[in-house]
């Protein structure tokens, strides 16, 4: 039984710390209709971010959110003009983002390793409390804590940018219908645009705590982390960036109990879950609000 | 019988030399301009490292022995120069197949180098032998290679992953340790050592309170951790890949956990990266396979003696070798062995001078042993803790008794 309470309650921090592993990707392709498959290279810019931030120039690696924020609207606003546009313009958007975003994934893999080099790296572990905190009498790193409030509170953040911010309404309405936003006089690319950069941002600052949930960074992890986002995605909802949450709360807590009780097939959880999902409910299980939003 | 008459002698004689002077002609032409060593290497990837270390240490060789005016060939009686010829598989399987064909078929190299581990060996021991050729064979030792005779495999820088862990059982025997949890990596590498350790403890009457493998691209070990502790072990041995270990002792290290005994495989082999990212006070009391050059190798009957590749390797490239570079140069120093007692070079002498050349032949990493499965035999490694020495810490071999440098803190203190 303990067994049991120590995976739910780990499977609900791991998970909505992959919400927001996963909420950026969805955010993207809710807005836009593009596929980021960079997603992934993104999330290990972050942790490298908050590599630098610590061993680099020995601030506390929480520094790398804000420098995560600030590198997503550097490198987010150029790149979405000079792509996303031109994307949109062509007759089969999802599938050519596809294709150029797994090049670009590609090239940020290799610069990073240019840069940083192709081993392992960490974060100090004491930055962020070198303790544990219980809850029901089961105790977890400090840093997983940091790392699901610092998640909670991102989701929070962009629910309520969509439900209490005209922007938020405005992006809103281009998810719902990209056509019917254009003819109501909402400026779709400038919205668009700043959705871009909050997801590439989302992604970023997930990075920071990467290190930490999965022991160390290495530029090899994009496009893992890319696959196990899109399954939490489809999971909760593609296009629907708050079902995320509910993706990666059952990724998570899937994940946990399989690692508990049988660990070997473990890392099969998201793919299993997405097969079940999409057989049972294609639209994610919160696909209905989709549509009702 | 009668003798034969002098001008028939002669004939033959005359015959006889015609006969030699083309065999030496054909020789002559025969030998190639360069010895192309075919190898693959991972820039990126889980395999990086490890990968890149054994390229450098192959490099290393390379440029000692062209040096000297390259490497002596027995088949053609001269000295030629080697040259690398190496594609970056990234890590991929997939990738490695393709540049392994790639390397037979079209850049047709006259030896074949395994890149580092099983992983990325396993694809290229079908590939050799359908193409009859000898695969070098420097770390990839998942038992699952050796498992029948085979003149086109050669494992030369590791032993077989059947044998590594033997010492640590019976080191755990030997302790009185009876409650033992064993986590391994569900790959061929790590699967069969904890099979193996697992037969030789219930020979011993011990039954593993925790058994149990995880994905190989294992990178979250808090709850498994947890789920350990439950079982009240004496000592966890974790059988991984170097980010399995980080990810793994970052986990205990964090989790507030203490147990009497813990083994992992890469502090002994990649000291320096998991110390950078694990600290060396959480590595403190940690047990490990210690390989060269933590472990040294004086006497030696081919190539540089451990001590002396480290103060060669450490001017040449300004850094410390690790046991990667190590293996990496053994590899070299075994193909050049091999090339200067193959009488004809082809791949089933090299093969042969390899089979000639074990048991016979000791090098930086202890004695070479291969059997006729391929497997290497010899090169064992003991068992060591790391403990706190001053500031820093040391590496103690703790067994067997006859290697061992001092004595184990067990059970291990809490920090």
């Amino acid at each position: 039984m303990e067994l049991l309470e120590y995976a739910i309650i780990g499977g609900i921090l791991y998970g909505i710390f992959f919400s927001l592993v996963g909420i950026g990707l969805n955010l993207i392709f809710g807005v836009m209709r593009i596929i980021n498959l960079a997603h992934g290279q993104f999330i290990v810019l972050g942790a490298y971010a908050a590599w630098l931030v610590s061993r680099h120039f020995g601030f506390n690696p929480l520094w790398g959110v804000p420098v995560s924020i600030v590198a997503a609207a550097v490198i987010g606003f150029p790149l979405y003009y000079a792509v996303v546009p031109r994307l949109q313009r062509s007759g089969d958007p999802e599938m050519l983002s596809f294709i150029l975003f797994f090049g670009i994934g590609q090239m940020l893999e290799a610069l990073t390793v240019l840069g940083f080099g192709a081993d392992q790296r960490s974060l100090p572990s004491e930055a962020l409390g070198a303790g544990n905190i219980g809850v029901l009498g089961q105790e977890f790193p400090d840093s997983w804590w940091w790392a699901a409030a610092f998640s909670m509170a991102a989701i929070v953040a962009l629910w309520l940018y969509f439900t209490r911010t005209k922007l938020g309404y405005a992006t809103r309405a281009i998810m719902a219908s990209r056509d019917e936003a254009l003819a109501t006089g909402i400026s779709v690319n400038k919205v668009s645009a700043l959705a871009f950069v909050a997801g590439l941002a989302l992604a970023g600052i997930a990075g920071v705590f990467l290190p930490y949930l999965l022991g160390s960074v290495s530029p090899d992890l994009g496009d893992g982390l890319t696959t196990t986002s899109f399954a939490i995605v489809i999971i909760g909802s593609l296009g629907n960036p708050l079902g995320t949450v509910i993706g990666g709360l059952v990724f998570g807590l899937g994940t946990m109990l399989m690692q508990t009780y049988y660990s070997s097939w473990s890392n099969l959880v998201p793919y299993v879950l997405l097969l079940v999902i999409v057989l049972i409910r294609p639209t994610g299980l919160l696909g209905k609000a989709v549509r009702s939003v | 019988m009668s003798a034969p008459s002098p001008k028939t002698f002669l004939r033959r004689v005359a015959a006889g030399l015609a006969l030699s002077a083309t065999a030496v002609a054909a020789h002559a032409a025969a030998a190639p301009a360069d010895i192309k060593i075919g190898t693959l290497y991972a820039s990126s990837g889980p395999f990086a490292v490890a990968s890149q270390g054994q390229y450098e240490g192959l490099q290393f060789w390379a440029a000692a022995i062209n040096k000297e005016g390259g490497v002596f060939v027995k088949a053609f009686n001269k000295k030629i120069p080697v040259k690398i010829v190496a594609y970056d598989d990234q890590s991929s399987t997939s990738t490695a197949t393709t540049l392994y064909n790639q390397l037979i078929t079209q850049d047709k190299v006259d030896v074949l180098v395994a890149d580092f581990g099983s992983v990325l060996t396993s694809v290229a021991v079908p590939l050799a032998a359908e193409h009859h050729m000898l695969l070098i064979d420097p770390t990839g030792s998942g038992a699952n290679f050796f498992t029948k005779p085979t003149d086109y495999l050669a494992d030369v820088s590791i032993p077989s992953s059947t044998v590594w862990p033997i010492p640590l059982a019976n080191y755990i025997i030997q302790q009185k340790i009876k409650r033992v949890a064993i986590l391994y990596g569900a790959n061929d590498f790590d699967a069969s050592q904890a099979t193996t350790l697992k037969e030789v403890l219930a020979k011993a009457g011990i039954k593993p309170v925790y058994d149990h493998g995880v994905p190989t691209t294992e990178s979250n070990y808090t709850v498994l951790l947890h789920t350990i502790a439950a079982t009240h072990p004496d000592a966890v041995l974790e059988f991984g890949y170097a980010p399995n270990d980080i990810a793994f002792l970052r986990g205990l290290s964090q989790s507030g956990l203490h147990f009497p005994m813990t083994f992992t495989i890469f502090p002994g082999q990649l000291l320096g990266l998991i110390t950078k990212n694990v600290g060396a006070k959480a590595l403190n009391y940690t047990y490990t396979y210690p390989t060269p050059p933590l472990v040294k190798y004086e006497k030696v009957t081919y190539g540089m003696n451990t001590a002396d590749f480290v103060k060669a390797f450490q001017a040449a490239n300004k850094k410390e070798p690790n046991f990667l570079d190590c293996a990496g140069y053994n590899t070299g120093l075994i193909v050049q062995h091999m090339l200067d007692m193959s009488p004809q070079f082809t791949q089933k002498d090299f093969h042969q001078a390899i089979m000639d050349m074990s048991g016979k032949t000791t090098t930086l990493l202890g004695a070479f042993d291969v059997n006729a499965n391929g497997a290497q035999l010899g090169q064992p490694f003991p068992v060591a803790q790391i403990v706190p020495e001053g500031a820093g810490s040391k590496m103690v071999v703790v067994y067997p008794q006859d290697k061992a440098t001092g004595k184990a803190v067990y059970p291990a203190p809490q920090q």
